[in-house]
């Protein structure tokens, strides 16, 4: 299945989340973690510890009653990855130590449940399951000292929100990262600058203009006009729905780079609302070339190329001759 | 190093190699001057094909070169600006204002030849 993961996958996730040792502190700031706790916890690591494989097993058996983590179960290798980070999960929980390390641990474990397409809720239950298994043991340890059991079991609760607060964060990243590669699939699919005659380009630009997208759109304009040694770019913007201020400032940041590599931008497709809205929002767009439709635009960029578009003799309008 | 200024005709064609020090610019400028008056020439080429960046200096030079030139009786123009340097210096609200400016020597030397140039068409 290729769902192999790289070693370096829960690192490299760790810098593209932003997770560095200022944002650690900072989470285990809003769990409310002290030093005090991680004493305490270390207090009852002796009673955890034998037990990580036991305490394991009941996060994997509440799993196993849920049909949502079937996906997960279902498949060996990453089931067996899983388990094996579960126990060296629970062994970490009580070692004392939070620092970027276990960081990247969990997010190495968080990892494997977003590529079995693990539900945060589903996770939450069995993590619950098995923190309710481990507040039993510690519990009955201490006896004799509730109140005591209660503040160290506590302790390692704000660990264990910790934990949930990185899982749940990896589960949302990687489910918007399919999000944000579609976003960016639209991006590049929509601004395409297509050659119409030697020396003229055409950049339909349709959909909303960001401060981004202007970007790849200057930048793969300015590739073109180097790329086909183009004279004169036609930039059509009827699927533009609004054009505000930050917008026409674009557009004119596009015309003036593309003039300073020896292009003239001819701008068509300016709806009378656009144009309504731009007058009254009092932006000058003087400076740009404007034509009102693409049909006008195309012919007044073959008039600045010199060109002059002739019917071929004796060709007829006939649908016989369009064959 | 001086920028070598090359005649071609009654053109003047400057190639920029490398980053050029404020006073090698202002140089560039005086010598561009004086060599339009000396030569008789009707046009300039300053080929920034080179460079990877254009800073304020650079570019009031530039402008510098090109109201000189046509107070001379020239016209100049800026050519070989690269993609990446066109952008930055938008984004820098850089400009080039009353600048002739062309993709490439060839087209630099054909628009002051005349030879059906954007900007001579537009003028008809």
């Amino acid at each position: 299945m290729g769902e192999q993961i790289k070693d370096d996958a829960a690192l490299s996730l760790m810098h593209e989340m932003g997770i560095n040792d200022a944002a650690i502190e900072r989470r285990k700031k809003i769990v409310a973690l002290e030093p005090a706790d991680v004493t305490r916890i270390v207090a009852i690591g002796e009673l955890v510890r034998p037990r990580v494989e036991q305490y394991a097993a009941t996060f994997f058996d509440h799993l196993a009653t849920l049909e949502e983590a079937r996906p997960l179960l279902a498949n060996r290798t990453l089931a067996d990855k899983a388990k094996q980070l579960k126990i060296a999960h629970l062994a970490a929980l009580v070692s004392g130590d939070y620092g970027p390390k276990y960081v990247e641990e969990r997010l190495e474990l968080g990892l494997v449940y977003a590529r079995a397409g693990l539900d945060p809720r589903v996770f939450l239950g069995a993590f619950h399951h098995l923190l309710r298994n481990i507040g039993t043991s510690v519990m009955q340890a201490f006896e004799r000292k509730p109140r005591e059991g209660f503040d160290n079991f506590m302790s390692l609760k704000k660990v264990a929100f910790f934990d949930i607060g990185l899982i749940v964060d990896v589960l949302v990243f990687e489910r918007e990262r399919v999000i944000r590669q579609q976003q960016e699939a639209i991006r590049e699919l929509s601004t395409p600058v297509l050659q119409i005659r030697d020396r003229l380009l055409l950049i339909p630009i349709i959909g909303v203009i960001d401060t981004h997208r202007a970007r790849l759109i200057t930048e793969s304009l300015l590739k073109a006009i180097r790329g086909n040694r183009a004279r004169v770019v036609v930039m059509d913007v009827t699927g533009v729905a609004t054009i505000d201020s930050r917008v026409a400032n674009h557009i004119m940041q596009t015309v003036a780079a593309a003039r300073l590599m020896g292009a003239f931008v001819v701008v068509t497709g300016i709806s009378s609302e656009v144009a309504q809205s731009l007058v009254a929002l009092g932006l000058e767009l003087s400076k740009i070339n404007t034509v009102g439709d693409l049909q006008g635009g195309l012919e007044e960029a073959e008039r600045m190329l010199g060109l002059q578009v002739v019917r071929a003799n004796g060709a007829a309008t006939s649908p016989i001759a369009m064959r | 190093m001086p920028v070598p200024i090359l005649k071609q005709g009654d053109i003047l064609i400057a190639s920029i190699q490398s980053a050029l020090s404020d006073r090698e610019l202002v140089e560039l400028r005086d010598s561009f001057s004086d060599q339009i008056g000396r030569f008789r020439s009707r046009g300039v080429v300053v080929d920034v094909t080179a460079l990877d960046v254009l800073d304020s200096f650079a570019t009031r030079t530039l402008r510098g070169i090109a109201h000189t030139a046509r107070l001379r009786g020239a016209t100049a123009v800026v050519v070989g600006i690269q993609p990446e340097v066109a952008f930055a210096m938008v984004q820098l609200g850089l400009s080039l204002e009353g600048v002739e400016t062309a993709l490439d020597l060839e087209e630099g030397m054909a628009l002051l030849n005349g030879a059906g140039t954007a900007d001579d068409d537009r003028a008809r």
